[in-house]
């Protein structure tokens, strides 16, 4: 049962990533097209295009108004379970639910933002990997001037032993591979069920 | 590869340098001493990159109520006994040398440079910063690599003893290095080390661990190692290769050759160092044999010391006294001591915690008088402000003083005053390792149980257990015996969970004697205390079925572990705690059925020496109806061949009937009437009697009986 519903959470955060992809697509999509448009328009370079449209901010995916990304879709038998954070959509940011990333790369001056964006999605990717079928929650990560703390919930599945095992590992390679100090902060509970916030 | 990106680095590395420059300028202004307008502020104090971080922690004591910080702070990962505690820092280390191996062995992957990466010259990019060179892979030295003195240097900087012994062999051995200090170097790594590899300083928590690493007192010294031929080959001998090797052979006491190379280098006339002489000075025991040549020796030596212009310092106090404490003990070599120590206050020299350590060793032997120079100690270290670490053995001074003060001062009042200069500022790092560290409770916690006040006994414990200190079995019973005189019911309930929790529950010498303490102080508590002990001893006996149920499972695998039964007395505890109840429908009767079930079965240690809780219970019982219980209790006694059997039997067919005792045993002398009239469960009663007016050991019958009974006792108690 546990082992189902994790694989069920996974193939929903998959399928969350899936949108996130094909939304962002959709949007360089339309982005180069109206580049391609406005070059067409004018003769100046290319660079100053992009500079101008950046700070104009327009929102070019206005058509595709429609949001789905960060939802999930009501199953018929209404038995998709859903974390707190997965039932609060993108909306309730900073209401209901708070960030998954905390740093400051957005920041105006902000720095290494592509890496940060990057480095992040690994982390995450590398956590889930590591931690396999147990991680029962998104993967925070907090960045605080050159340290990075990483928390998540995890499942009893195995023994602390082995848990301790996992966090050296995770902590030392992670820090290896981003040259920096990382920490992880990991709360466990039971089962699956106990992060179940509904089922829809 | 990174040619194309040196100008930026360097570019940024001036631009640092100018804001560093603009900054110590502004700095220099308040440091004229008065200015214009009167007002002067304090000229700048220099602060290191971690003095804030040390302000900040120095604002918040240690909290005993958490476990270590090396914890994970979650319940499932919080460590609550000794062996916990130990595979748990261990496992998370495991999992970082695991990692740490695969950075290693695929460095190729590691090459990520997040402080400068290539291709990223065009655009204005923030490097991480600062480097940390431990996140950077480490170079590994084989038998293909080429390699240069800087090589060298770098594993002679860094102490990596066999990746430099592996680069020296690389670049041509003796011959191949011609830089004479780079060869020096070499040679005062290899010394330090005797060409053994050391622990790496990276793995914390197996330094913390490993049990009792105690350094072996024996010349281990390589003779005609690659020092030896590195010294042999210099061929201009200086002062410095001599003190290198000297000092090494002394540290690791080949003390004939060192005096050798000693004597050789004063007729020369090349100076040596007082670390020398100090290194000479640690190993005379091992040079001479009797006291009074040794003592002989060693004064000697002060003597050359002082011919040769050098001032003692206080390792060469340390290294007097810990010759002097090899030695023995005796008059003579404490009065020497004494002398030494003397002598040097005059000098203006301290004795450190190591010459104190080494004190007492000398004087506070095991079976010696009782000398109390560990109070003058500590008078003297309160003193200090500060207790500076300088010598490896420091470590043992606090474990050997609580030592002290537990077996052979056992003195309460030092105890206190030791462990809060313990707890004193920084002094905690002086505990040394986990295994030193929970000694030093030990004795601590011992000393307290014996000696202090139980408030303060109390007060103690639930500072220190579980997350400092998880106590030991022996101590356990020291708690428990404490607990017991000072009559604290509540805490003896307590401590069954504890034991559980530390994973000494299966200790049967330890739960007998805590079954034993509830006994005794079960009468003057309160009621819900009354209940919570019952409770505890309930817990025993199901904890025991538990860990048999374990072990039939267990045995198909593997048999190694054989249970150890509870004793018969414990089974008695058991039953008098458990037969204390008001009401027929407790749950209580079914722990006492159960523990009489064992003693009938055989399957505790013994027989009860107190047989009398047994027939009282069995009163007890039949008053509120337990027939069966009472029957077996009673059977069992007669069984057994106990003369209580009889009048307890009487006894309690008379709080069955409702009649005293007389009409009861004159009833008895018509069988046949009474089996007529009396309940079935009863009737088992009235065969223990019989049983036991019989004189009945016999098994057989013995046997027989009772399966009857077992039949009758089991159909009344479903009544």
């Amino acid at each position: 049962m546990n082992s189902s519903l994790v694989k069920l959470a996974q193939v929903h955060s998959y399928c969350k990533v899936t949108k996130l992809y094909n939304q962002i697509r959709i949007f360089t999509y339309l982005f180069s097209n109206l580049l391609l448009f406005q070059n067409c328009l004018t003769s100046k370079p290319p660079l100053v295009q992009w500079a101008s449209i950046a700070a104009s901010q327009i929102h070019t995916s206005a058509p595709m108004c429609r949001v789905v990304s960060g939802k999930y879709r009501i199953t018929k038998k209404r038995d998709r379970p859903l974390t707190y954070e997965m039932a609060n959509p993108p909306h309730y940011i900073a209401h209901r639910k708070s960030w998954n990333s905390w740093n400051t790369s957005s920041l105006k001056d902000g720095l290494r933002r592509s890496e940060t964006a990057l480095e992040d999605e690994f982390i995450r990717r590398f956590m889930t990997g590591t931690w396999h079928g147990l991680t029962c929650s998104e993967i925070i990560v907090k960045r605080q001037f050159n340290h990075i703390r990483v928390a998540a919930i995890v499942r009893r599945a195995v023994s602390p032993t082995k848990m301790y095992f996992l966090l050296g590992y995770t902590e030392e390679l992670l820090s290896n591979w981003l040259q920096c100090p990382v920490t992880l902060e990991l709360q466990t509970v039971d089962s699956f069920k106990d992060v179940v916030f509904k089922y829809i | 590869m990174y040619s194309n990106i040196i100008l930026p680095t360097r570019w940024s590395r001036f631009t640092c340098f100018c804001r560093s420059l603009s900054s110590i300028e502004g700095q220099k202004l308040p440091q004229s001493s008065k200015s214009s307008d009167g007002i002067s502020p304090p000229p700048r104090i220099q602060r290191g990159p971690t003095d804030i971080l040390q302000a900040l922690a120095s604002t918040v004591g240690p909290d005993p109520t958490a476990a270590h910080y090396k914890y994970h702070d979650d319940p499932y990962l919080i460590p609550l006994s000794n062996y916990r505690k130990r595979a748990y820092a261990l496992s998370a280390e495991a999992g970082r040398k695991a990692a740490a191996w695969i950075r290693d062995e695929h460095a190729e992957l590691f090459t990520t440079r997040e402080w400068d990466p290539p291709g990223k010259t065009k655009t204005p990019y923030f490097n991480a910063d600062p480097k940390i060179d431990a996140f950077t892979p480490r170079p590994i030295y084989n038998d293909e690599s080429t390699v240069t003195e800087e090589d060298l240097k770098h594993t002679i900087q860094n102490a990596l003893l066999e990746d430099s012994v592996k680069v020296f062999q690389l670049l041509g051995g003796i011959d191949g290095v011609a830089d004479y200090n780079l060869k020096l170097s070499f040679l005062q790594l290899l010394c330090f080390y005797n060409e053994k590899e050391p622990d790496s300083m990276e793995w914390l928590e197996e330094r913390w661990f490993s049990a009792n690493t105690r350094d072996r007192h024996a010349a281990t010294w390589k003779l005609g190692g690659l020092a030896d031929k590195i010294f042999a080959s210099l061929e201009q001998k200086t002062s410095e290769a001599y003190c290198t090797i000297i000092q090494g052979m002394a540290k690791h006491y080949q003390a004939k050759r060192a005096h050798m190379l000693c004597q050789e280098a004063i007729e020369q006339g090349i100076p040596l160092s007082t670390s020398t002489f100090n290194g000479l000075l640690g190993c005379i025991g091992f040079l001479k044999e009797g006291t009074s040549l040794r003592v002989e020796a060693l004064k000697q030596l002060l003597a050359q010391m002082e011919e040769q212009g050098l001032t003692p310092n206080e390792e060469t106090l340390t290294s007097c006294l810990r010759s002097i404490s090899a030695w023995g003990g005796g008059k003579i070599l404490q009065q020497l001591a004494q002398q030494i120590i003397i002598e040097f206050r005059k000098l203006g020299i301290q004795p450190g915690l190591s010459a104190y350590y080494y004190l007492l060793c000398l004087y506070c032997k095991e079976r010696g008088p009782r000398i109390d120079i560990l109070s003058i100690i500590l008078t003297d270290l309160e003193k200090r402000e500060k207790l500076i670490p300088q010598d490896v053995t420091d470590t043992n001074f606090f474990i050997t003083a609580m030592g002290v003060c537990s077996d052979h001062l056992q003195n309460i009042n030092l105890a206190e005053r030791l462990h809060a200069l313990l707890m004193k500022g920084d002094n905690y790092k002086l505990v040394g390792d986990a295994y030193k560290e929970s000694i030093y409770y030990r004795h601590f916690v011992t000393v307290a149980c014996r000696h202090a006040s139980f408030e303060r006994t109390t007060q103690l414990l639930d500072t220190l257990v579980p997350n400092v200190y998880v106590p030991e079995p022996t101590v356990m019973e020291e708690i428990i015996k404490t607990l017991e005189v000072a009559g604290a019911g509540d805490r003896l309930a307590q401590a069954w969970s504890q034991l559980v929790v530390f994973g000494i529950a299966n200790r049967t010498k330890l739960v007998e004697r805590l079954l034993q303490a509830m006994c005794n102080c079960y009468e003057y508590q309160s009621d819900d205390i009354k209940a919570k002990i019952r409770n505890a001893a309930s817990d025993i006996i199901k904890y025991g079925q538990l860990t048999d149920e374990e072990i039939q499972n267990a045995n198909k695998q593997d048999r190694r572990s054989p249970q150890q039964k509870l004793s018969a007395d414990a089974m008695a505890n058991i039953v008098a705690l458990c037969s204390d109840v008001k009401e027929k429908s407790e749950p209580d009767w079914d722990t006492v059925s159960e523990a009489l079930n064992r003693l009938k079965r055989n399957e505790a240690a013994g027989v009860p020496s107190k047989p009398q809780v047994l027939a009282d219970m069995a009163q007890t019982a039949a008053s509120m109806g337990k027939l069966g219980i009472a029957a077996t209790a009673l059977k069992y006694l007669a069984e057994c061949g106990f003369e209580e059997a009889m009048p307890a039997s009487v006894q309690t067919l008379g709080v069955i009937l409702n009649r005293p005792q007389q009409d009861v045993e004159t009833m008895l002398q018509q069988r046949g009437d009474l089996e007529r009239t009396l309940h079935p469960s009863a009737l088992a009663v009235l065969d223990a009697y019989y049983l036991a007016k019989s004189g009945g050991t016999s098994r057989d019958a013995a046997s027989s009986t009772s399966s009857e009974s077992d039949n009758e006792s089991s159909t009344s108690d479903d009544e």
